[in-house]
């Protein structure tokens, strides 16, 4: 569309000064474009800006864009200040659910695309069906299964047994909680970069005496590697954003970076240091992101170049 | 915080985040300048915001009514520094706030003296006219009106730890190295810092020293540590229920009567019998205080809705509106006294409340807050 748009002013030059307005008009295609940009820079940028702005307030304090200070930084990077706690715990979380979640997503997007058949489309509507129920809402349900007395432990305590084991309000748990809640985020990539691997490949090298790691390893591992990273990828960012399964299964046993960041808006009202330490983690998180993708070559994984 | 202007407040208002905050109401702030007869934004605790008080309302004056319901003081008071003054008609905080605060910043109105002096006289005895809270500082302006209030403290489960050992042992409970592990801290950080204060057998609304603020630190780490769980009032609730903990710190009537009355009456908001606080006092009590905002263009409904809630069955609806069930000043009155069945008086632990109260300190600002606060947000981190 932008090319028609252009076309006449690249044929012949621009005459009359109406012309070389036309040639100066955005496409039709910029133009269509304009409410999403809109709509995109108001609600996607803006809000950044703004924490931006806030990040270098004087702490404290609602000066943004009046006042500049690295203060917040300063008192983030200050040794004495413990914050790094809760970002080596949203980190370290974060690495070990993206960890579990790829060993155990792995063998059900194999199954999806290979052993389930005909029960696939089912089998993904379950594991998509949590989705449509609120995140809080869900992890309240395992509190009442593992609580004292609760689905677990009555029921074994029912059956004449000692009791369930205590593991609710624990950093385990809300590891759990991670998993349990990201799973779907790294089955899907995962089962899309499985779907990629052509099977006539996989029956070629099992024709010429591959065995079965052999072709897992050399074959089905890097043709479904775009996907798998994806999942990872998409899992990690928003598992080190987590927060709700720290707070409600793991009963704040510890703190998570992205509750340190509420608490500075809430309690503390200090919306500057709050806005310092959400513009750190996104910058993080965006530099870790941009490195994987730089070393992630989707094409050349595809085998399109 | 002290140091915030409206000036500059309103200037980071253009940086639009306000405007996202509040997207809700803000959004009709334009086509609210040009009338607001049917509308009305309230700003307040829970409990206000629920159907049962606003539909009646509703329907009676035809108008949108919006509520929105925060669960801290600071919050909702630095909307209102944040520009969002001109959205907001009423709001609904704890007692010291609008007297010391939001007054002075010209926040909220006064409300006219002689359509609501009245009210008081049907309110419980210490409520009457001129009610402190009620009042500015020099006395001379009326700045709100009182209705929900009560003690918080602790809460225990009186199967495990009874009421008169609860009482008399007092704040120590959380000194007991035996406990730790059994007993929660409610997700409310401004009452935890007069807590924790409070454990450390200083008074909180006071300027501290750096040894008091030592003595502060080393609880705040000890009982924090010692914390099986940290979680909002529901998950409070049910770790009481299923044994999972014996006692949680900041608690009371506000928060363990959702629970009493669903069949839980083993489970009690304490008032310790002494304490720190000024006068030997062991507790403190909120009452909170609906004031109208200093909107300019401030909705007629809003002083019509403050009438409303004072009438002998909305005051009752809203003792017992959704979530949380309290005691209303409006109790003085026998006509909505009359409306609370036993059940519910037994939910709000009428039989102790006068007792309670009186061995309360009042809600009231902690001089140096944000110090406390910065010191036992980092005490939470070493938990892991």
């Amino acid at each position: 569309m932008a090319d028609l748009a252009i076309a006449p002013a690249r044929d012949a030059a621009p005459e009359g000064a109406a012309q070389l307005r036309h040639a100066r008009m955005l496409s039709v295609g910029a133009r269509c474009a304009l409410p999403v940009a809109l709509l995109l820079g108001i609600g996607f940028l803006a809000p950044l800006v703004a924490i931006f702005g806030y990040a270098f307030a004087t702490p404290r304090s609602f000066d943004v864009f009046t006042s500049f200070t690295l203060a917040n930084f300063a008192t983030l990077f200050d040794t004495t200040n413990t914050v790094w706690l809760s970002f080596f715990w949203s980190c370290g979380l974060a690495l070990l659910t993206v960890a579990i979640l790829a060993v155990v997503a792995y063998p059900i997007a194999y199954g999806l695309n290979l052993v389930f058949g005909r029960w696939s489309a089912l089998i993904s509507v379950f594991f998509v069906f949590p989705l449509f129920v609120s995140e809080n809402v869900r992890l309240y349900g395992w509190v009442l299964f593992f609580i004292k007395n609760g689905v677990l432990d009555g029921t074994l305590k029912w059956l004449g047994l000692s009791g369930g084991p205590e593991v609710l309000y624990t950093p385990g748990i809300t590891l759990f909680g991670m998993v349990y809640t990201y799973l779907p985020f790294m089955l899907f990539p995962m089962t899309l970069g499985l779907a990629l691997v052509p099977r006539d490949l996989v029956d070629a090298a099992r024709d010429l005496g591959a065995g079965r790691l052999f072709i897992w390893r050399e074959i089905e591992l890097p043709l479904a590697m775009p996907g798998i990273l994806i999942g990872m990828l998409l899992t990690f960012v928003l598992a080190i954003g987590a927060t709700a399964e720290a707070k409600i299964l793991g009963g704040q046993s510890i703190i998570v970076i992205s509750h340190d960041i509420e608490i500075a808006f809430t309690y503390s009202q200090n919306w500057p240091l709050g806005s310092a330490l959400a513009v750190l983690v996104t910058f993080f998180i965006g530099a870790l992101t941009l490195f994987a993708l730089s070393k992630l070559d989707l094409d050349r994984m595809l085998g399109r170049r | 915080m002290a140091h915030i202007s409206r000036r500059s407040v309103l200037q980071g208002m253009g940086a639009g985040l306000g405007a996202l905050a509040a997207a809700g109401p803000l959004f009709n702030a334009n086509k609210a300048f040009a009338a607001r007869e049917k509308e009305l934004n309230i700003l307040c605790w829970e409990g206000y915001n629920s159907a049962q008080v606003l539909d009646p309302f509703r329907s009676k004056t035809g108008a949108t009514v919006k509520a929105e319901s925060l669960t801290n003081d600071p919050t909702m008071i630095n909307r209102l520094r944040a520009g969002e003054i001109n959205t907001w008609d009423l709001i609904n905080v704890n007692n010291p706030w609008a007297r010391k605060v939001m007054l002075p910043e010209k926040l909220i109105k006064p409300l006219p003296k002689a359509e609501f002096e009245p009210f008081f006289a049907k309110m419980m005895p210490e409520f009457k006219w001129p009610y402190k809270w009620a009042m500015s500082e020099d006395g001379s302006e009326l700045i709100g009106m009182a209705q929900r209030f009560g003690p918080y403290s602790f809460v225990v489960n009186t199967d495990k730890i009874s009421r008169k050992t609860a009482e008399d042992t007092g704040w120590d409970l959380f000194n007991d190295p035996a406990l730790a592990g059994k007993y929660g801290i409610l997700e409310s950080d401004d009452w935890n810092v007069f807590n924790i204060f409070i454990i450390a057998g200083i008074d909180p609304f006071k300027v501290h020293t750096p040894e008091e603020f030592t003595k502060f630190e080393e609880t705040a780490k000890r009982v924090f540590k010692g914390a099986k769980l940290i979680g909002d009032i529901a998950s409070m609730n049910q770790a009481l229920i299923s044994g999972e903990i014996d006692l949680h710190m900041t608690g009371g009537t506000y928060s363990v009567s959702p629970a009493r009355a669903d069949g839980h009456p083993n489970l009690r908001g304490i008032t310790p019998l002494r304490g720190p606080l000024p006068g030997g006092k062991g507790g403190v009590a909120w009452i909170e205080i609906t004031s109208t905002v200093n909107n300019p263009n401030l909705s007629p409904l809003a002083l019509d809705f403050l009438k409303y809630v004072q009438g002998p069955e909305v005051a009752h609806t809203v003792a017992f509106a959704e979530g949380t069930f309290n005691p209303v000043a409006q109790m003085g009155n026998k006509a909505c006294f009359d409306l609370f069945t036993k059940d519910e008086l037994d939910a709000i632990q009428w039989d102790s409340l006068q007792e309670e109260m009186d061995r309360s300190a009042e809600y009231d600002i902690v001089p140096d807050y944000d110090k406390a606060l910065d010191l036992m947000n980092a005490a939470k981190r070493l938990r892991g």
